[in-house]
């Protein structure tokens, strides 16, 4: 690989001094950007980094999938720290934002994935964050409601939208769907079978429970190592069995729609487990969690009673 | 479109039980079959530049059709008339076989489908409705009647 060429670049407008390396390699030139500043992160056309196929995403954001959550929320800006308003629509784990409700063009998404959700130290009332922790450095994304309800709303909706939440939800319920037919159709309810999956099934349980005490967390606790271990697990993907337990259509190369929903019912996923009682508390926790934060914390917001100026949100 | 790009970074380098190299050949006219790494992780695939830390790209793999191309290639198209198609060479059938699998299954909307699936029928057979257990049973999310049809279609 040729040897790379260094430049520095002062931005006037950030402030900022870059050191930009360019580097040749075999295909294109590539671009990597240090910044004085390790929050940062350019999405600017200097940089190429990772591209995200923004067609794709800008399509689910405007088709029919069901909207899971749309209101407006002030937004902390990432350059400019005043707050700005927004409308963010809220779809499965992707939080998009833009400017007006019937605006065609987003700004931007936030995808929900390995953050946690924290009441913040912030002079805005009804605020929370997205916290992100890890080997890239600290990212935080700040929100203020309207109210204390929107506020309340928003946090319960981005705490369940993480595909690993869905994903064991769906688990548990195939189970109970397998042990009603069984019910249903006569047969004793079998004993549940210790598989080769097992294993790996309450291993992911496992997180989920104790994972759920640090998605909501009081500002100012550390975000440390039992974070990152339970984000890490919380990212792995589910064990897939290499013994399919679908059989395959007959057809040669049969179409697969994954917008569709098959005829007979959903294939199931595979491997076999037992989840009820985990699942169960866990929920349990994660409503008791979020009324005692908001409830502490609006004691505390009212035993700090001070004059205050308004949010200038122009 | 802005996206947190650090923490899809970060995203892509968790573990998968679904990684391989495979050939990539992009949406464009003129794209060509690279080698690429590529990875499942949630419901994004990430691909790699082969020996590269950082993932070349990412597609969200929601509203797309997934269609088996050849013996050992298969398809993912996104948009309305499935126009944007990035396509996959595997090593063999059961590798093409299981990645296509693995790909529709990752959906979250295909999961939610599923879940409405199971709560209807659950509560059809049982009377109950499963999430009341949980106490999630008025989440917007798990709505039955959340835009989608109660018995479900094909195509």
């Amino acid at each position: 690989m040729p040897s790379p060429c260094y430049q520095e670049v002062f931005d006037n407008r950030t402030l900022h001094f870059t050191l930009v390396l360019h580097c040749r390699c075999a295909e294109r030139p590539c671009y990597f950007v240090f910044t004085n500043s390790v929050s940062s992160c350019s999405y600017g056309n200097s940089v190429v980094e990772m591209k995200i196929d923004g067609k794709i995403l800008a399509h689910f954001q405007l088709c029919n999938s069901p909207v899971d959550k749309e209101g407006y929320l002030y937004k902390k800006g990432e350059r400019n720290t005043s707050y700005q308003k927004r409308w963010f629509v809220l779809k499965a784990n992707l939080l998009f934002y833009k400017e007006r409700p019937n605006d065609s063009d987003v700004a931007g998404v936030i995808i929900l994935e390995g953050c946690s959700v924290q009441l913040c130290e912030s002079e805005e009332q009804f605020a929370f964050s997205l916290v992100w922790s890890g080997e890239l450095g600290l990212r935080t994304y700040k929100f203020a409601a309207e109210d204390q309800p929107s506020q309340e709303s928003w946090i319960r909706a981005v705490l369940v939208a993480n595909h690993g939440y869905i994903t064991v939800l769906v688990m548990d319920l195939a189970k109970q769907y397998k042990e009603a037919r069984k019910a249903v159709s006569g047969y004793p309810s079998q004993q549940t079978c210790v598989g080769p999956n097992m294993e790996k099934t309450n291993h992911s349980l496992t997180w989920l429970k104790t994972g759920a005490s640090t998605f909501l967390q009081y500002p100012g606790s550390g975000i440390g190592a039992r974070h990152c271990s339970s984000t890490n697990q919380m990212l792995k993907a589910p064990p897939i069995s290499s013994t399919s337990a679908n059989k395959r259509s007959p057809n040669l190369w049969p179409k697969r729609n994954a917008n569709v929903a098959p005829i007979n019912g959903p294939a199931p996923p595979q491997g076999d487990w037992s989840v009820i009682g985990s699942f169960s508390e866990l929920h349990e926790d994660f409503g008791k969690e979020v009324k005692e934060l908001i409830a502490a914390w609006s004691r505390r917001g009212k035993e700090d009673v001070q004059e205050e100026d308004l949010i200038d949100f122009g | 479109m802005r996206f947190n790009e650090k923490e899809m970074i970060s995203l892509s380098r968790q573990p998968s039980e679904k990684t391989a190299e495979l050939g990539m050949r992009g949406p464009k006219k003129g794209d060509v079959v690279k080698k690429r790494l590529v990875k499942l992780v949630v419901n994004f695939l990430f691909y790699f530049r082969t020996d590269e830390e950082e993932p070349q790209g990412a597609l969200l793999l929601e509203q797309c059709r997934v269609e088996r191309e050849d013996r050992q290639v298969f398809s993912v198209a996104f948009l309305d008339e499935g126009e944007r198609k990035y396509l996959f060479e595997c090593d063999s059938e059961e590798q093409c076989l299981e990645w296509m699998e693995s790909i529709i299954q990752a959906s979250y909307e295909v999961m939610r489908k599923n879940l409405i699936f199971y709560r209807t029928e659950i509560h059809r057979l049982t009377g109950k409705d499963p999430l009341e257990q949980y106490g999630i049973e008025d989440e917007t999310r798990f709505q039955v009647t959340s835009g989608l049809p109660l018995i479900p279609k094909d195509n």
